[in-house]
């Protein structure tokens, strides 16, 4: 397990341990390697959501440690952690989240900006991104003009935009439609294969847990199978 | 592109923005017009009183003003005029016989301050001439004219061409009297001036004196108002240290005070609005953050730092001030500018302003300075007023706001 870029150890999350504990992890074990493919899967409230929540830096663990290339993130202060995440983890979220006022060249562009590159580099990586995406087309389209397909694939061309370590998307083709999922799985697969950028996604979807090179299953926060095709 | 971003947001609901930027405009231009009306009846004073009473700086002999006693003279009054003339910030100057006395006519007295003047010099220094409502100024009478004030004139039943009396002391302290004919009726904006000063040629006052060649007052008119200190200074360090020299806000104190204190209070009076536009814009913020919530989030999520956060949110408030200010100034000085050149007639009110000492006719007018000043204090207000709204963007929990729908 030398090339891991993820370790879990021993993750646990308790919510409201005060009130009424709600225990969403008990104890995840996982070790990620870079060029992975993975779909986590399970039922509503198996505790999905929040297992791509702690390794994305968004939420801190009740116990256990979540280990990213060599740092352990839960360790970090909140201003380093952005900081990290900016540098280190892209973002897709289920409902895309584009900044409204933005086209969608300008949503891509951004995050580079945030980390301080020149506007003319941003802009010409944003375009090499999009016209991935295939999405030439629409560059100079705001998000409300899009359809939601087309949008993910604009949210999957901004979390690249920083050039991560890995992509988490907690389900992104829950919105879309068969044919937008497809579409969007095979830039996402197409991405993994030549890009070699590692994919780390919760599914409900069949046909995208199909296509996964791994799924990891969740039930009741806690890991119940892990299987590699 | 922070810049870019704000300015975009602001857009997002247009109506919002827009009712707030309204609101400034409108609180601003009330609050700017008001402002320029009240300065424009102070500044009317100001000038009214320097341009017929005070001059910018009086020159007595010490103790003078104390009680008129007219022995009190200006000793080498030429040395004292040409170190004046060489001035070059003196506009003009001139040089007076004063004495107090009672005029009296068939129908009645009142005491007085009789100037002896030199008609033609005089003008360049006080507006009296300018004031004549009836009769002409030392013009049409040869033997002892007179110029009284409308006030006066009512009190002794006096008209253009009627003869009264002055009785005053001479050099040697006996009663003594002559009889003038009014030549000119004057009105300025103070009745109590009207009332007691007169007006005579200062070779007649000189002869009903028997003190020929006695001055009592130089008046000086310097280019501009704000250099009476400095010209003061100046004349304090060259003349006669038995002379006391006074500027128009040691003459008349309380039209000094009027002036500083009115500052201050535009300045809370505007403080005031800011308050109240600045509460505004803390609501809209806030309205702002909240619908805004899980996209706040979302920008964390990918990496966005809580300082550019910060500023992104102080930076859309102060656009929305800045494009209130800006058109709230550009509204106020158009109206400024255009009822300032023409007036604001306030006859209806003619009794109250009269006593107060200014026309019925008010000029508002402000200094580019308060424009600028202000400009700051909105800025300021935009920031400090979304200083909570920005922190509480800052409180969110990515998580927590992503998942808020
Ligand atoms: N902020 C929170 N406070 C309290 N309980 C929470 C919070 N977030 C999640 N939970 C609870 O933790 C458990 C796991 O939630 P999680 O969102 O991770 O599930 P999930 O597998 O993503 O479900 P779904 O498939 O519906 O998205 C659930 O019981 C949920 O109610
Ligand atoms: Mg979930």
């Amino acid at each position: 397990m030398e090339n891991s870029i993820i370790k879990i150890q021993g993750l646990k999350k308790v919510y409201n341990p005060d009130t009424i504990p709600v225990f969403a992890l008990n104890g995840i074990n996982l070790e990620i390697e870079e060029g992975e493919f993975i779909a986590i899967v399970g039922p509503s409230g198996s505790g999905k959501s929040t297992l791509l929540n702690m390794i994305g830096g968004l939420d801190s663990p009740s116990e256990g440690s979540v280990e990213i290339g060599g740092i352990k993130i839960d360790e970090l202060d909140s201003k380093k952690l952005i900081d990290f995440r900016l540098k280190n983890i892209g973002f897709v979220f289920q409902d895309y989240s584009l900044l409204p006022v933005l086209t969608a060249k300008e949503n891509v562009a951004f995050v580079m900006q945030l980390q301080g590159q020149a506007d003319q580099k941003c802009n010409k990586r944003a375009e090499e991104l999009l016209t991935a995406v295939g999405l030439q087309e629409r560059m100079n389209n705001r998000p409300a003009k899009l359809s939601g397909g087309q949008q993910q694939r604009v949210a999957v061309a901004r979390a690249l935009a920083s050039k991560p370590k890995f992509i988490l998307a907690d389900e992104p083709t829950a919105n879309l439609d068969s044919k937008s999922t497809s579409d969007l799985l095979d830039i996402m697969l197409q991405l993994n294969k030549e890009e070699k950028i590692t994919f780390i996604f919760s599914t409900h979807d069949q046909r995208v847990i199909d296509k996964a090179r791994r799924v990891v299953w969740v039930v009741d926060g806690k890991i119940d199978k892990d299987e590699r095709k | 592109m922070l810049l870019k971003l704000a300015w975009k947001n602001l857009w997002r609901n247009k109506v919002r923005s827009r009712t707030i930027i309204l609101s400034i405009i409108l609180g601003l231009t009330g609050g700017i017009f008001s402002v320029a009306l009240f300065n424009g009846l102070t500044e009317q004073k100001l000038s009214n009183a320097i341009e017929t009473q005070t001059a910018h700086i009086q020159i007595h002999k010490k103790k003078f003003l104390d009680d008129y006693d007219i022995r009190k003279s200006i000793h080498n009054h030429n040395l004292v005029s040409k170190t004046i003339k060489e001035n070059p910030l003196v506009k003009g100057y001139v040089t007076r016989v004063v004495t107090t006395g009672m005029m009296t006519s068939a129908s009645g007295g009142s005491g007085v301050q009789a100037f002896g003047v030199d008609p033609k010099e005089e003008k360049k220094v006080s507006k009296i001439y300018d004031r004549i409502i009836d009769g002409k100024y030392f013009e049409g009478i040869k033997k002892n004219p007179i110029v009284i004030g409308e006030k006066l004139a009512e009190k002794l039943d006096a008209k253009v061409r009627s003869k009264i009396v002055l009785n005053t002391q001479d050099k040697e302290g006996n009663i003594v009297g002559s009889a003038f004919r009014v030549v000119g009726i004057f009105k300025t904006n103070s009745s109590n001036f009207d009332e007691a000063n007169v007006f005579v040629k200062k070779k007649d006052l000189w002869k009903l004196l028997k003190a020929n060649g006695s001055i009592h007052e130089i008046a000086v008119v310097v280019e501009d108002e704000d250099l009476s200190d400095k010209v003061k200074e100046g004349f304090v360090s060259k003349l006669d240290s038995k002379l006391e020299i006074e500027t128009w806000k040691e003459i008349q104190p309380e039209l000094a005070v009027m002036s500083d204190f009115s500052e201050r209070v535009y300045l809370f009076f505007i403080a005031i609005i800011l308050i109240a536009l600045g509460f505004g814009i803390l609501n809209t913020m806030l309205m702002a953050i909240f619908e805004r919530t899980k996209e706040i989030g979302v920008l964390m999520a990918v990496g966005m730092s809580k300082s550019k956060v910060f500023g992104m949110i102080i930076l859309e408030s102060t656009f929305l001030a800045l494009i209130g200010a800006t058109l709230g100034m550009i509204l106020s000085i158009t109206l400024i500018s255009w009822t300032g050149s023409s007036g604001i007639n306030l006859s209806a009110f003619q009794q109250g302003f009269e006593s107060f000492g200014v026309g019925t006719i008010i000029y508002p007018q402000l200094s580019i300075g308060f424009y600028f000043q202000l400009m700051l204090m909105v800025i300021l207000s935009a920031i400090l007023f979304s200083i909570y709204p920005a922190f509480k963007a800052l409180k969110l929990n990515p998580v927590e706001a992503i998942r808020s729908k």
